[in-house]
């Protein structure tokens, strides 16, 4: 598997149409594929990983992030239905960057319930980079980046894909379709994804939390389907020297919350949720993102120079059930929040080649970031966000053994945080009651300085990295001026006014080898956080729900990615791999504990074949071994661990000038029940997802 | 390079052993709330004006933090619990003037069990009908517990 991923990787960095990739992939070669990978290792001193779209295709698991996870290092937190969003190394949230096409994927992703708003069938590749990467990103790329591209360009007059795909367990029916053609210098692509699922169903009868017995009808997670509705357009210009190109992408989607226990509190609703299991009843949410982007490029002789543009808006609501609590009169309407989000970012690169061994970058950034809220519930105010940041990096080849590079970046932030007021009263004394305030108005500047430096050595087959840099984050309006209940987890939140940028210094190695059909993977890192930034669960009460406080800790991580890839034959290949992350916090009201969310170590063995009869085609096999969690913090609970039996087959048929490609994907095929420790459902006691089938048709012209 | 690995190693092996001396409080405290003489419990029925003489027998392993007890109404029968008694609800209906408390309660420092006693006087004024008498407690660490009691009360 990830050997076709390595030959594809080769291939995908000539800008090579897709169908191209995918029907040259079964490994012409092995030695292909280890010198891609060699020389994709040798660019940067970071662990990175490309994912090609073949790769993509063949481990479609039901959602992007789903099928990113079987690189070692990325976990797809699940968050209910078909949705995930992703964490590098155990973080997640603003802890790592989404970055689509070069531009920061800006949507509401501090939130536990968010997914991404991305169309995954629009993206043509990927790529991971774990570790430190704030010096080319800015804020947000502690944990590292999931870079994705929707950006290839077209080679044939007309080309296209169509794909229909479905999934057993919530009955997802979907359909996504893609054109696009080259006419000289001009392109164009459009592409359109349209998507319906069911209740999720979970191999029990009933699910117990705290002292409520919930039973499911026919083992469904009541009110959990959903739908999705994407589409994209693109025009470009591509010249020998100048390229540059505008597209347009909507992404909507709307899927239901977990009825029972919407947060953490059970419900029982006059609402008949049992009467269809594809509707969406309250509560639910529902998003749409905009984006517009522009990319220009040109290329000198001795420079080349990069440009992006875009926009973005997002606009998410929640939806639930209007009841009244504590001194909140039931309101009028079910619009518990709205956030409606809009992102400007400008950014330009230019890349100096000074003579054969030296190569310059440098670089500079602009985002600005308005948010508006609405609803009920209140839980981040309204704001405005500067940021503002510029970098020289510089990369040093001294031979064809050693490559270093260092580089260093300057960000500045400001932050207009909006006061916001309850819109009911609340008692403060007798006779008197006030509209309390939630929310001060504030400001506040951050600036931050960080800088990465490191060393790559190959010789034969072995390619060494280190690399120590440091990154940071600029702490967001939530943790700076939330000041109320959390309604969806029942909890009264209060942010801290004067936190600092959260900083991270972070040492990373690499050590790779690969020779005889042999490639053997170890990646470990250590990391520290002098304030990491912590939602920490105190005793105390407010309004009577549990006061949870945003405080800064010392926190020290450590942890490792290992693989070992074996090509027995032409045909067989076997793969292991792993994962294992240690996090402790080293200061503050938790010292001791580790942080929440805490991945257990897992452990993934592989074995495949692969076969060319009219196309190529694969089966593999697959076991998935995860270890007990009893690394927790307050709420949780400790996690047992499990193991699930996955196989997978793809196969390829040529069909002259088309390629009929149909890939089966079967996950826990001996239904067992088990929890995610990284689930948002794990603390309502919702076990994950029983047996399922994906089935993905689709057809290249 | 090589020194690097190897530093790196070793001081994550340091990190993972140095500190798992650290005593961590990983219990919830409980709510006794099925002792006999636990107040109010379960289909308990008071009169408005009365007063409830609130009775828990609160526990931790470590310490025990806070607690609060709040009162809402379930006219419209919203939730439901595992208790073997199953209380019989008024028809629902919706609240003109329902009884709403909310309160924080402090727990000297230092112990490990507390007898929660708290009198709670019912407004002779609010609807009558079935409420939810919430007891939330937290230890310490931050761990919490919640009963949910359904209460009734009568004119």
């Amino acid at each position: 598997m990830i050997s076709t991923l390595l030959a594809a990787a080769l291939l995908m960095s000539a800008p090579a149409d897709s169908a191209v990739v995918d029907s040259t992939v079964v490994l012409k070669d092995v030695t292909v594929s280890g010198n891609s990978s060699h020389n994709y290792q040798m660019r940067s001193t970071l662990s990175g990983l490309q994912i090609s779209h073949s790769f993509m295709e063949n481990n479609f698991a039901g959602s992007l992030m789903q099928t990113l996870e079987s690189v070692p290092g990325v976990k797809a937190m699940n968050i209910g239905s078909g949705q995930s969003k992703p964490a590098i190394r155990g973080l997640g949230f603003n802890r790592m960057a989404v970055v689509e096409d070069g531009i920061k994927h800006e949507g509401q992703q501090w939130g536990d319930d968010h997914g991404l708003e991305i169309d995954q069938f629009a993206i043509d590749r990927a790529e991971v980079i774990k570790g430190p990467a704030a010096l080319f990103y800015g804020s947000d790329a502690i944990g590292g980046v999931l870079s994705l591209y929707s950006n290839h360009i077209p080679i044939e007059k007309f080309e296209g894909s169509v794909q229909l795909f479905g999934r057993t367990n919530n009955e997802q029916l979907g359909v996504s379709a893609k054109v696009g053609g080259r006419l000289g210098n001009f392109f164009y692509r459009a592409n359109a994804t349209l998507i319906n699922y069911a209740d999720f169903q979970v191999p029990t009868d009933s699910i117990q939390y705290y002292s409520y017995f919930i039973k499911l009808k026919d083992r469904r997670l009541r009110n959990t389907a959903g739908r999705e509705r994407d589409w994209s357009v693109m025009l470009g210009w591509d010249g020998y020297d100048f390229h540059t190109d505008l597209r347009l992408s909507s992404n909507w989607a709307k899927s239901g919350f977990f009825a029972n226990a919407h947060g953490l509190e059970v419900r029982l609703s006059d609402i008949d949720y049992d009467k269809s299991r594809r509707d969406i009843d309250l509560p639910y949410q529902s998003v749409q993102h905009y984006k517009l982007l522009s990319h220009t490029l040109w290329k000198g002789d001795n420079v080349t120079l990069d440009a992006n543009l875009a926009y973005q808006h997002n606009r998410r609501e929640e939806h639930s059930e209007p009841v009244s609590h504590g001194y909140m009169p039931r309101p009028g309407d079910s619009l518990e929040r709205r956030f409606s989000k809009s992102t400007a970012t400008a950014s330009v690169k230019a890349e100096w080649r000074l003579g054969e061994h030296h190569t310059l970058t440098t670089g500079a950034s602009v985002e600005y970031q308005h948010n508006r809220r609405g609803g009920w519930g209140f839980i981040i105010p309204d704001f405005e966000t500067l940021q503002c940041g510029a970098f020289a990096s510089h990369k040093y080849t001294i031979n064809e053994h050693w490559v270093l590079n260092a580089g260093m970046r300057y960000d500045h932030g400001r932050t207009h945080i909006h006061s916001y007021n309850d819109w009911y009263k609340t008692p403060v004394a007798p006779g008197d009651s006030v509209y309390m305030e939630r929310s001060a108005d504030q400001r506040r500047n951050f600036n931050s300085f960080t800088w990465s430096a490191g060393v790559n050595y190959n010789t034969g087959g072995w390619v060494l990295k280190a690399n120590v840099g440091k990154s940071f984050r600029i702490p967001i309006p939530k943790e700076l001026g939330a000041d109320g209940i959390n309604y969806h987890i029942f909890r009264y939140e209060k942010g801290q006014a004067h936190l600092d940028p959260e900083q991270s210094y972070q040492l990373d190695a690499g050590i790779h080898w690969s020779g005889k059909g042999l490639t053997v993977q170890v990646d470990p890192y250590l990391n520290y956080f002098p304030n990491y930034i912590y939602l920490n669960p105190t005793s105390d009460y407010v309004e009577g729900l549990q006061l949870y406080q945003y405080t800064q800790a010392r926190v020290l991580r450590w942890g490792l990615e290992a693989q070992v890839n074996y090509e027995f034959t032409s045909h067989w290949s076997a793969e292991v791999k792993g994962e294992y992350l240690y996090a402790r916090q080293r200061s503050g009201a938790k010292k001791g504990y580790t942080l929440p969310f805490s991945t257990p170590w897992s452990a993934d063995a592989t074995v495949k074949y692969s076969y060319s009869w009219r196309g190529n085609g694969f089966v593999s096999l697959n076991a998935h071994i995860v270890g007990d969690q009893n690394e927790i913090v307050p709420p949780e609970k400790p996690t047992p661990g499990y193991w699930t039996l996955n196989a997978q087959a793809g196969k390829h048929f040529d069909l002259g000038r088309c390629t009929l490609k149909v890939t089966l994907h079967a996950d826990n095929l001996l239904n067992r029940r088990y929890y995610d420790h990284t689930s948002y459902y794990r603390l309502i006691d919702v076990p994950e997802p029983g047996r399922n089938f994906s089935l993905m048709i689709g057809v290249d012209f | 390079m090589k020194k690097i690995l190897i530093a790196a190693l070793m001081l994550a092996t340091m990190a993972a052993c140095g500190d798992d001396d650290d005593k961590k409080d990983l219990v919830y405290p409980e709510i006794a709330v099925n002792q006999l003489d636990a107040i109010p419990n379960d289909c308990h029925e008071y009169r408005r004006g009365e007063v409830i003489n609130v009775n828990y027998v609160f526990t931790d392993d470590t310490e025990l933090g806070k607690f609060n007890i709040e009162i809402h109404n379930n006219f419209d029968h919203h939730s439901h619990s595992t208790s073997a008694t199953e209380c019989t609800m008024d028809p629902a209906k919706s609240p003109v003037n329902p009884w709403v408390f909310n309160h924080d309660y402090d727990i000297p420092s230092g112990q490990r069990e507390y007898r929660a006693a708290v009198e709670i006087a019912i407004p002779s004024h609010i609807d009558t009908g079935d409420y939810h008498f919430m007891v939330r407690l937290t230890d310490k660490a931050g761990w919490q517990q919640i009963k949910a009691v359904s209460i009734k009360v009568v004119e």
